[in-house]
C-alpha cells in the first residue's frame, strides 16, 4: 500500500500528520517516519504529498511550525499541533471511528 | 469572521512576502534531503549514494516546491497574476490587434456609456426629492372616439378642486417652466428665469428653505402680496449671499416684491427657475384655461387608490368640463418621475437600442478578429499543450487575455463616453432633459463594466470554442491553424453586423429625409433680410393699453429711422414659433355659433410686409385701424378653409363684432392645437395690436414674450445693438432678452429633431466604420492565407484583377447578404419610427437606395484596400517560399 501513499484520501492523511503530531513536535521527517511508525509501516508518506500537506494544514491554522535544530544539530522547520489542531484531531478521530466500525461490521456481515 | 481575516492575511502575507516564502521552502525542502542523506550515510552509504537515493525519494525538488505553492492560499490569484504578465506580453507583441480592438471596444463601449448615463438620469437616478416615491402627477385617460393617456395641463377650477377635496393628496401647481423676467435690485438690473408656484409648491417636494420661509396660503390668494423666493445661485451671485435678504425689496415686471426666503444649496425643482413668486390662481384668467402644471404628494397613511378616487370624484363637481363626445375620461396619478420623463423615453429607449446594436457589431468583428489570431497562434498553444498544460490552462490564459483587453477597452470607453457625454449635453436643447444633470456615477461604471464583460465573453466565446477541436498534431505540423473552414463564420458575422448597420443607415436616413422635409415646408413669407427680438412685457406699466399702443407706435418708429431698414412691426409671435391659443365664436358661415380653437397673433400694422406673408384677400391692416374704430381681423388660409369652407370669409365677422378683412397665406408654425408634427400651419387669426385691451394684454404677456421685428434692404452693420439703441430711446428699462434670425427661430424649433438626426447618424457613421473594419480585416486575411495560391494563379496567367476579386468576394459576399438581412429586418424594425417620421414614409424608395450606395461603396472601398496588396505579390517569390 506504500505506492499508493500520494493516493491516499486527503481527510486520511490530515489525520495521520495530526496523530503524528499529537506526542509533540516534529519536523518533516519525522512527521513521516513516525506515520511510518504508527501505522506500522502500512503508510509511507513521500515529500510530494507531506510538504503540501503540513503547508495547508499549517494556513488552516492547525498547525503552527517554528525553526529548530534537529537531532544532528541541523537547523529544521518544526511543526506543532494548535488548540484548533487538536480540536480538528478530536473531531476527525471519531469520524474515523465511525466509518472504521461500520466498515468493519459491512465486511463481516459478508 | 476571525477565520476570513485570518485567510486574507495569509494571502496577502503569500502575495507580498512572496520571496521570503520562497527561501523558507527552499530551506525546508534541503534540510529534509539533508537529513534523509544522513540517515543513509549513518547506515553505510558512501555520500554520493546516499545523496542520489535521497533525492529520488523525494520525487523532483521542483515538483514538489510547484505542489506547496499550489496549495498555498492566493496561489489562484499568484497564477492569474502570471496569466495577466503572459497576456500583456502577447498583446503587447501584437500592437496592431490590440489596438483595432481597443479602438473598437472604446468607441461602442463610450457610445454606450454616453447614452446609457441619459437614460440613467432619465429614468433610473430617483428624483433628487425625499421620499420620491410619495411623489406623483395626474394623468387623463380618454377612451372612445378619441383615445389619449397623457398628462394634462389642468385650469383653475380643476385646481381649487384638487387642493380643497381631495385629502389623500398635497397638491400644488406652477405654470410650467420658467420664463425670462428683468429683476432690479437696487441699482442693479439682470435678465433671469422664473416661475409661479402654488404655496404648497416646495412642501409638495419637501424643500425647506435655507433661510426665511415658503409661501403662506394668504400670498398665493389672487391679489395676495408679492412676495419672492430666491434659488441659492441667485442668491449667492446677485446678492453676494446678503445674510439679512430676507424681508428686502426686489422690482419684477416693474412691481416690488419682497423676498421672503432662500433655498438650500443644491435644491432643485422640476423647473429650474432662478427665483419663484406666487401663481396667485383663480378660475378666471389664466386659469381659465389649461395653463397650470400640478405636482402631488401622497400624504401619511393615504394611498394612491384614494387619491385618485378623490380626483375623479372632486372633477366631476366641475362646471365646465372638456369631454369629446362619446369618450369615457378618467384621472390617475402617476410617479412624478414618469410623467417628467415621459416625453423623452421613446427617444432614449430607442437611443440604447442603437448603442446595443452598436456593441452587438462590436462584438462581431472582434469575434472575427480573436478567431483569426487564435489561428495564428494555433503553433505557440499546441506548443504549450504539449508541454503539459491542460487545455483548461490554455483557455483561461485566452479569456485571461480577452478580459484584460476588455477592461482596458472599457476604461477608455469610460473616457470616450465622458467626453461624448459632455459633447452631447451641449448639443441638446435648453431643458430638453428633465433633470439637472447627467452625472457619470457608479451605476453607469457599473453598467460600463458588465458592458465590457460581456463584451468580452460575446467575442472571446468563438475562438473558446474553436479551440474545443483543436488537433493537437495537424496545427504543430503546420504553421497555424486551418482558416479554410473558419472563412464562413466571419462572413456569418460580417453579414450580421452589415445587417444592424443597415438599420441603424435607414434609420438615420429616414430622420434626415424628415428633417429636410421640415426645413423646406413651404414658407409663406420671406425669412431673409428678417431680424426679430423679443422683450418682456409684463411690466406693470403695460397693463394699460394706451401705455402699450405709445410702445409700439414709438418703438417701430425709432426702428425705422435705422438705416436700411425698411419695415418694422411687432408681433406677438412669428412663424416657427407657438402662437397663443385662444377660443372663438364663428358668428357666421357654415357653423356659426360654435366655439373653435385657433392660433391668435396681435400685430402692428407693418408685420405683413415686414414678413413678406402673402395677401391672399382683403387688405393687410393700417395705422386707421384703432381703438375706436370697427375691429377688424385677419385669417389664415387654413381658417379660411377649416371654418368657411372655401366660401369667402371677406365681410364676416367672428365673436359678433370682429369683421375678416384680408386672407394670408399659411406660416409654419410649432403647433399647439393638434400637434402632428414640430412645425406645421394652424388654423391663426391676426388681430391689431392696437384693437387689444387691457385684460388681454395683461394675460398674453404673462406668457409670451412679443417679437420686435425689422427686414432689412441688405445687411446692416451692429444692426442688433441699433435695435436696443432705439427701444431704449422710448423706453430704457426695456432690454431685449435675445434677438434671432428667421433662420435661427427655425433651427430652434426643429431642435429636438436635429438632436436626433445628429445622434443616429453619428450612431451609424460608427456602425458602419465598424462594418468596414471588419470586412477590411477579413479580406486583409484571405489575402494573408492565399498569398500561395495567389502566386500560382498568377504565375499560371491569371490577372490582377481577376485576383483580387477571387479574395475580395468573400467580403462583398458577406456584405451583401448582410444587405438582404438588413432590408428585412427594416420593414419590421423601423415601423416603430413612425411617430417621428414627417413627410416621408416608413418604406421610403430614396432612403433605401441611398443606404444601400453608401453600404455598397463601403464595402467596396474596405474590400479594394487589402486586395491591393495582391499586386506586390510576386509570383515566383511566393512559390520558392517554403
Amino acid at each position: 500500500m506504500g505506492d499508493n501513499a500520494t493516493n491516499l484520501l486527503q481527510g486520511t492523511l490530515d489525520l495521520l500528520i495530526l496523530r503524528a503530531l499529537a506526542t509533540g513536535e516534529l519536523h518533516g521527517l519525522g512527521v513521516s517516519r513516525r506515520i511510518e511508525q504508527i501505522t506500522k509501516g502500512t503508510f509511507l508518506v513521500k515529500p510530494g504529498s507531506l510538504f503540501p500537506a503540513l503547508h495547508r494544514m499549517e494556513e488552516a491554522g492547525w498547525l503552527s511550525s517554528f525553526w529548530g535544530e534537529s537531532e544532528n544539530n541541523r537547523r529544521a522547520k518544526y511543526y506543532k499541533l494548535t488548540k484548533a489542531g487538536k480540536a480538528q484531531m478530536e473531531v476527525e478521530t471519531e469520524q474515523w471511528q465511525k466509518v472504521a466500525g461500520a466498515m468493519a461490521s459491512a465486511l463481516k456481515a459478508v | 469572521m476571525k477565520r476570513q481575516r485570518r485567510g486574507i492575511l495569509r494571502i496577502l502575507r503569500n502575495l507580498f512576502r512572496r520571496r521570503e516564502a520562497e527561501l523558507e521552502l527552499d530551506a525546508e525542502v534541503r534540510s529534509y534531503v539533508r537529513m534523509v542523506e544522513e540517515e543513509r550515510i549513518a547506515k553505510g552509504m558512501s555520500g554520493a549514494e546516499a545523496h542520489r537515493t535521497a533525492m529520488r525519494e523525494f520525487g523532483g525538488v521542483e515538483q514538489v516546491k510547484q505542489a506547496v505553492r499550489d496549495r498555498r492560499a492566493g496561489a489562484g490569484m499568484e497564477q492569474l497574476w502570471m496569466d495577466m504578465r503572459y497576456g500583456a506580453r502577447q498583446l503587447w507583441r501584437s500592437p496592431g490587434f490590440t489596438a483595432t480592438v481597443l479602438f473598437t471596444l472604446a468607441l461602442s463601449i463610450g457610445a454606450n456609456t454616453a447614452i446609457f448615463s441619459i437614460v440613467n438620469a432619465l429614468m433610473l437616478t430617483r428624483l433628487p426629492y425625499a421620499h420620491p416615491e410619495r411623489l406623483g402627477t395626474i394623468y387623463t385617460r380618454i377612451t372612445g372616439p378619441i383615445s389619449e393617456d397623457e398628462r394634462h395641463h389642468i385650469n383653475g377650477e380643476q385646481w381649487e378642486l384638487l387642493r380643497d377635496r381631495v385629502p389623500a393628496l398635497i397638491s400644488a401647481i406652477s405654470n410650467g417652466h420658467a420664463t425670462g423676467v428683468d429683476m432690479r435690485a437696487g441699482s442693479h438690473v439682470e435678465y433671469l428665469h422664473y416661475s409661479r408656484v402654488s404655496a404648497h409648491y416646495l412642501d409638495v417636494l419637501e424643500i425647506q428653505p435655507l433661510m426665511g420661509r415658503n409661501f403662506t396660503k394668504t400670498e398665493d390668494l389672487p391679489n395676495g402680496a408679492k412676495v419672492a423666493i430666491l434659488s441659492y445661485g441667485l442668491w449667492q451671485s446677485t446678492f453676494e449671499s446678503d445674510p439679512n435678504i430676507v424681508g428686502k425689496p426686489i422690482l419684477l415686471k416693474g412691481e416690488p416684491y419682497t423676498v421672503v426666503g432662500v433655498l438650500p444649496q443644491g435644491a432643485t425643482t422640476p423647473i429650474e427657475a432662478d427665483l419663484y413668486t406666487t401663481i396667485q390662481a383663480s378660475q378666471n384668467g389664466e386659469g381659465g384655461g389649461t395653463n397650470f402644471t400640478d405636482i402631488t404628494r401622497l400624504r401619511d397613511g393615504a394611498t394612491w387608490q384614494e387619491a385618485d378616487a378623490e380626483i375623479n370624484r372632486a372633477w366631476l363637481a366641475r362646471h365646465s368640463r372638456y369631454e369629446p363626445q362619446g369618450a369615457a375620461v378618467s384621472y390617475y396619478s402617476v410617479p412624478l418621475q414618469k410623467g417628467e420623463t415621459e416625453a423623452v423615453r421613446p427617444q432614449a429607449t430607442g437611443l440604447m437600442l442603437a448603442a446595443g446594436f452598436i456593441l452587438l457589431i462590436a462584438s462581431a468583428n472582434l469575434a472575427g478578429l480573436t478567431l483569426v489570431r487564435m489561428m495564428r497562434r494555433g503553433p505557440e498553444m499546441a506548443t504549450r499543450l504539449a508541454l503539459g498544460a491542460s487545455r483548461w490552462q490554455v483557455r483561461r490564459q485566452i479569456w485571461v487575455e480577452h478580459l484584460m483587453l476588455a477592461l482596458l477597452g472599457g476604461a477608455a470607453g469610460v473616457l470616450v463616453g465622458y467626453g461624448a457625454l459632455r459633447e452631447l449635453i451641449v448639443l441638446l436643447p435648453e431643458h430638453y432633459l428633465p433633470t439637472a444633470s447627467v452625472p457619470l456615477d457608479g451605476r453607469v461604471l457599473l453598467f460600463t463594466l458588465a458592458v465590457s464583460v460581456v463584451t468580452s465573453v460575446l467575442f472571446g466565446m468563438l475562438p473558446a470554442l474553436a479551440l474545443r477541436d483543436f488537433d493537437l498534431r495537424s496545427a504543430l505540423a503546420s504553421r497555424g491553424m486551418h482558416g479554410g473552414d473558419r472563412i464562413g463564420v466571419r462572413q456569418a458575422l460580417i453579414a450580421g453586423e452589415v445587417a444592424l448597420t443597415v438599420v441603424l443607415l435607414a434609420g438615420s436616413g429616414l430622420l434626415i429625409r424628415s428633417l429636410v422635409h421640415l426645413e423646406t415646408l413651404p414658407p409663406g413669407f420671406d425669412a431673409t433680410g428678417v431680424m426679430t427680438a423679443k422683450a418682456p412685457l409684463d411690466d406693470v406699466r403695460y397693463r394699460d393699453s394706451a401705455e402699450f399702443r405709445k410702445l409700439m407706435d414709438e418703438g417701430t418708429a425709432a426702428m425705422r429711422q435705422i438705416p436700411g431698414v425698411k419695415y418694422a412691426a411687432v408681433g406677438l409671435s412669428v412663424p416657427y414659433e407657438r402662437a397663443l391659443n385662444d377660443g372663438i365664436t364663428l358668428s357666421e358661415g357654415p357653423n356659426a355659433g360654435t366655439q373653435v380653437m385657433s392660433g391668435m397673433v396681435y400685430v402692428t400694422p407693418e408685420y405683413f410686409q415686414a414678413l413678406q406673408m402673402r395677401l391672399l384677400a382683403g387688405r393687410y391692416f393700417t395705422d386707421s385701424d384703432g381703438p375706436d374704430t370697427e375691429p377688424v381681423v385677419i385669417v389664415n388660409q387654413t381658417f379660411a378653409r377649416k371654418f368657411f369652407h372655401g366660401e369667402n370669409p371677406i365681410g364676416r365677422h367672428i365673436e359678433k363684432n370682429m369683421r375678416i378683412v384680408g386672407v394670408v397665406a399659411d406660416v409654419p408654425i410649432e403647433p399647439g392645437l393638434e400637434v402632428l408634427a414640430p412645425l406645421m400651419s394652424e388654423e391663426s387669426i391676426y388681430e391689431p395690436a392696437a384693437q387689444q385691451n387691457a385684460q388681454g394684454l395683461t394675460l398674453v404677456h404673462t406668457w409670451f414674450q412679443p417679437d420686435w421685428i425689422v427686414r432689412t434692404r441688405g445687411p446692416v452693420d451692429g444692426l442688433t445693438g441699433q435695435m436696443q439703441k432705439a427701444l431704449a430711446s422710448v423706453d430704457p428699462n426695456l432690454p431685449f432678452s435675445g434677438f434671432y434670425s428667421m433662420k435661427d427661430l427655425q433651427a430652434k424649433a426643429l431642435a429636438t429633431q436635429r438632436v436626433e438626426v445628429a445622434l443616429l447618424s453619428a450612431m451609424a457613421g460608427l456602425a458602419l466604420l465598424l462594418s468596414a473594419v471588419g470586412i477590411f480585416a477579413l479580406v486583409a486575411n484571405v489575402v494573408a492565407q492565399k498569398t500561395r495560391e495567389i502566386g500560382i494563379r498568377m504565375a499560371l496567367g491569371s490577372t490582377l484583377k481577376r485576383a483580387m476579386v477571387h479574395v475580395g468576394a468573400p467580403g462583398v459576399r458577406a456584405s451583401a447578404a448582410g444587405l438582404v438581412l438588413g432590408l428585412l429586418l427594416c420593414s419590421v424594425a423601423l415601423r416603430a419610427m413612425r411617430s417621428v417620421l414627417y413627410g416621408v414614409g416608413v418604406y421610403d424608395g430614396p432612403t433605401i437606395m441611398a443606404t444601400v450606395a453608401v453600404l455598397a461603396l463601403v464595402t467596396v472601398a474596405a474590400g479594394a484596400a487589402p486586395a491591393l496588396r495582391i499586386a506586390k505579390i510576386d509570383p515566383a517569390a511566393t512559390l520558392r517560399e517554403e
